[in-house]
């Protein structure tokens, strides 16, 4: 289980996440929801070790991922927001090197790499300099390095971007599919249907705060709102959409 | 032509010389530009001021004028040179890249509002380099010792003018001719383009460096009238200019007219091919580079690469060869100090070859040669230990971030890898071919060992405090103090050269060869148990970010009451 205990992040005075607190449980898919800007991709870069929390604690499986970091990493999987990868190796180059990286037995992730490739449709292009990929390639590099060493815990921030339609459904039930096996998957997407369909949990941010960590259908109930998006428009919007864009229309006419 | 537009691309442009994006956070593309600027007006200062040594009083008047041409042609040919190298070193940015057509092809600005504005930028960058280095030599021996003899009180300004001139026009020679091969490549297939285009780059660059220090010693009146020098002279620009200068200061001899219409011809030439062939190739690349990927395709297959150790080591090593093989950038500037270091070695083995000449029976060793194995091999390590510096793309480094790595002791173990994988084995390989054919196997065999001890030395004594991945650090300028370094390639070349003597009589010396192989070994033992402590320090860790040093510098030192008795 991954837990985070009143985490905050300030930079040079400006609180981006403000004593946040929730549970991501193994078996479960947990959303991570929040308009632009309101400290998801930080967090994020928090649960990964890439940046240091101002304050609070992460525990994974009870222990302080700062305790043993290294450890930690070894047992994480992380699908970043922006698909930056070295522009001049290959696919396949990359993940070999990120293999080497993760020290795994040769043989066995030459074979994994390869069943990754066909699977995701990539085979074809596997010695292709990264800088000619697609986005959507580059996403399926990232997805593949984030899986290549069976992690327990699954980072996945906008993973749907630049997916083609196929490769996003195949996506969408490889994440239940991973959490059905016990792996603990936080997933963090703007897509609010997608998340409707494949989270049973979601945490809802608004300028840095937690304002809802609980069950999809427990939010419906508790709000009697009848979708996920209707509940996150509530809690996180704080704009009248139809009354903006009447705006922003006028303001173009004018 | 909108102004506007104009103005705004032209700054874009101009500060876009150097990629910004190797730069790190606390980096500042000033610091970068005056350091290059120092360079150029320190070098500018030293020869403005060696006019106070000349003092053709004490000289012959055949000795003071070779003196006043050669200075002439060295300030010329040392332009042209600052200037082809910095036409090679911009190659990139002398067309738009991929992601300026993407911003800018939507936007209602007429390509040739982009061009001009392009042109305008390499122009400025063109006319700045050249005043930075020739504006102080331009004043002093341009007014105090260039004037023509019986000129009269206009002389020195008429020097002043024609030397700009010819600099200038020697400059734009250079430039143009860089230009106008890279606008021909241009008109080929885009794919072909991305091929051909780093091995021209490659080319220009030996080309220019290689003219500069080989051209023979041409510069004075006598070898400008000589029949038999004709041939040469119609073939090496510098002195095409130095012709067209004493044509313009009117302080012509027999034999400038012929060779300074060569330079008129020259330059118009090449302006013009420049002209044409960049325009088109523009054209062209403006849709070319939106149609296709900015990328050569790659091979269908991977490229073998044998193992250097653990996983980590051979993941990092792979990934520093990868980097240097095709990142241009990386080539290019390494391509620099092999250059430098190439040079050196071409004008040793040329006094190598005097040396044989003098000596009957010849020597069975080269000391020049030795020598240059040795400088080779410094400037070989130390280039590439400055391109590890150089991050090839800064936002993808978060791989190694989120990875769990060894920290900074196995990341110098990596780095060391990599650094002997990619200098010392290459030059050592090189030098066992060449030693061997020309010498016999036991005094090369003797030699190859000092130089892997060498190797061993210069990448431990490189690698003090490297706690980063090579190529993945962000890049602060200012750091790296090149123009102190101007002052150390001096010393660098004396003790190399006593260090070599010592080597050419230990070579002969058993007892004396055993007590220098045990001091280098002692030496590479002390420097590596160095630089391995510096790792396993409190302090070490490892940094992806290059950060300013704290302007305070806190002594840690506190006051502690003592409790009276």
């Amino acid at each position: 289980m991954l837990e985070l205990r009143n985490v905050s992040k300030r930079y040079s005075g400006v609180t981006a996440v403000d004593h946040v607190s929730f549970q991501a449980r193994a078996g479960e898919v947990t959303g991570y929801l929040g308009p632009n800007g309101s400290g998801k991709s930080t967090t994020m870069k928090m649960i990964t070790g890439l940046i240091e929390m101002s304050s609070g604690e992460i525990l994974f499986n009870g222990a302080p991922i700062h305790r043993d970091l290294i450890a930690y990493k070894q047992r994480m999987g992380y699908v970043p927001e922006e698909p930056h990868l070295y522009p001049h190796l290959s696919g396949l180059e990359y993940l070999i090197m990120v293999g080497q990286l993760r020290n795994l037995p040769e043989k066995a992730t030459a074979e994994r790499i390869d069943g990754l490739l066909r699977l995701l449709a990539l085979h074809g292009d596997r010695h292709v300099p990264i800088s000619s990929y697609s986005k959507g390639m580059r996403q399926k590099v990232l997805l593949s390095a984030a899986l290549l060493h069976n992690p327990d815990l699954i980072l996945l921030d906008e993973p749907f971007s630049g997916l083609d339609v196929a490769t996003g459904l195949v996506l969408r039930s490889l994440i239940q599919e991973l959490a059905a096996r016990g792996k603990v998957v936080l997933f963090s997407s703007h897509e609010l249907e997608t998340v409707e369909r494949v989270c049973s949990h979601v945490v809802i941010l608004h300028h840095g705060k937690v304002v809802a960590d609980d069950s999809i259908a427990g939010l419906r109930t508790l709000m009697s709102l009848p979708t996920l998006e209707d509940i996150f428009s509530q809690l996180a919007v704080e704009q009248d959409t139809t009354a903006v864009s009447r705006q922003i229309a006028d303001l173009i006419l004018a | 032509m909108n102004q506007q537009q104009f103005r705004v691309l032209y700054r874009e442009f101009l500060f876009r010389m150097v990629d910004l994006e190797v730069l790190s956070a606390q980096g500042d593309i000033k610091d970068l530009l005056g350091q290059f600027g120092s360079i150029l007006v320190y070098f500018s200062a030293m020869i403005a001021l060696g006019v106070m040594f000349f003092n053709p009083r004490h000289m012959t008047p055949k000795a003071a004028t070779a003196t006043i041409w050669s200075t002439e042609h060295f300030l010329i040919s040392t332009t042209m040179l600052v200037m082809g190298l910095f036409a090679v070193l911009s190659w990139d940015s002398t067309f738009l890249e991929r992601r300026d057509v993407l911003v800018l092809a939507p936007l209602p600005v007429r390509p040739r509002t982009i061009f001009l504005a392009k042109a305008a930028a390499l122009g400025a960058a063109l006319g700045l380099t050249t005043a930075a280095l020739n504006a102080l030599p331009g004043i002093t021996w341009g007014t105090l010792v260039f004037p023509a003899p019986d000129a009269g009180f206009l002389g020195p300004f008429r020097a002043l003018a024609a030397f700009w001139f010819s600099v200038l026009a020697g400059a734009a020679f250079v430039f143009c001719s860089v230009l106008a091969v890279q606008g021909m490549a241009g008109q080929l297939p885009r794919r072909w383009y991305l091929r051909v285009s780093p091995i021209l780059q490659i080319v220009a660059f030996c080309l220019i460096l290689g003219t500069y220090f080989l051209e023979p010693p041409l510069s004075n009146p006598l070898a400008f009238a000589a029949p038999a020098n004709q041939a040469r002279l119609a073939w090496l620009p510098s002195y095409w200019f130095l012709a067209l200068f004493h044509m313009l200061n009117g302080s012509a001899t027999p034999g400038v007219a012929a060779v300074a219409v060569r330079g008129a011809v020259g330059l118009l030439a090449a302006a013009l091919a420049a002209g044409t062939s960049y325009m088109l190739a523009y054209l062209r690349s403006l849709r070319k580079i939106v149609e296709e990927p900015d990328i050569v395709p790659g091979a269908r297959g991977g490229v073998w690469l044998p193992r250097f150790g653990s996983s980590f080591h051979t993941a990092i090593v792979r990934f520093s060869i990868r980097t240097l093989l095709r990142s241009r950038q990386h080539r290019v500037i390494l391509a620099f100090y092999l250059g430098i270091g190439f040079a050196i070695l071409i004008l040793l083995s040329r006094i190598g070859e005097e040396a044989h000449r003098a000596h009957v029976p010849a020597p069975v060793i080269s000391v020049p040669l030795l020598l240059g194995s040795v400088l080779m091999l410094a400037f070989w390590v130390l280039g590439t230990r400055a391109v590890f510096g150089l991050p090839v793309e800064l936002r993808a480094n978060w791989v190694f971030r989120v990875i769990p790595l060894g920290g900074a002791p196995e990341c110098l173990k990596a780095g060391r890898r990599a650094l002997l994988v990619l200098s010392v084995v290459p030059l050592w390989l090189i030098a066992a071919a060449v030693y061997l054919w020309l010498w016999p196997w036991r005094p090369v065999v003797e030699h190859l060992l000092v130089l892997a001890l060498l190797g061993v030395i210069l990448c431990e004594a490189c690698l003090q405090n490297f706690q980063k991945l090579p190529f993945t650090c962000s890049y602060l300028p200012g750091q790296s103090r090149v123009h102190m370094a101007i002052f150390g390639v001096w010393p660098l070349i004396a003790w190399t050269a006593a260090g070599v003597a010592w080597e050419t009589s230990a070579l002969n010396n058993p007892v004396q060869y055993a007590q220098m192989i045990a001091v280098l070994a002692a030496v590479a033992v002390a420097v590596r148990w160095n630089a391995s402590r510096l790792a396993k320090s409190d302090e070490a860790h490892m940094y992806f970010e290059e950060e300013t040093p704290p302007i305070l510098q806190t002594l840690g030192l506190r006051f502690e009451p003592t409790t009276r008795s």
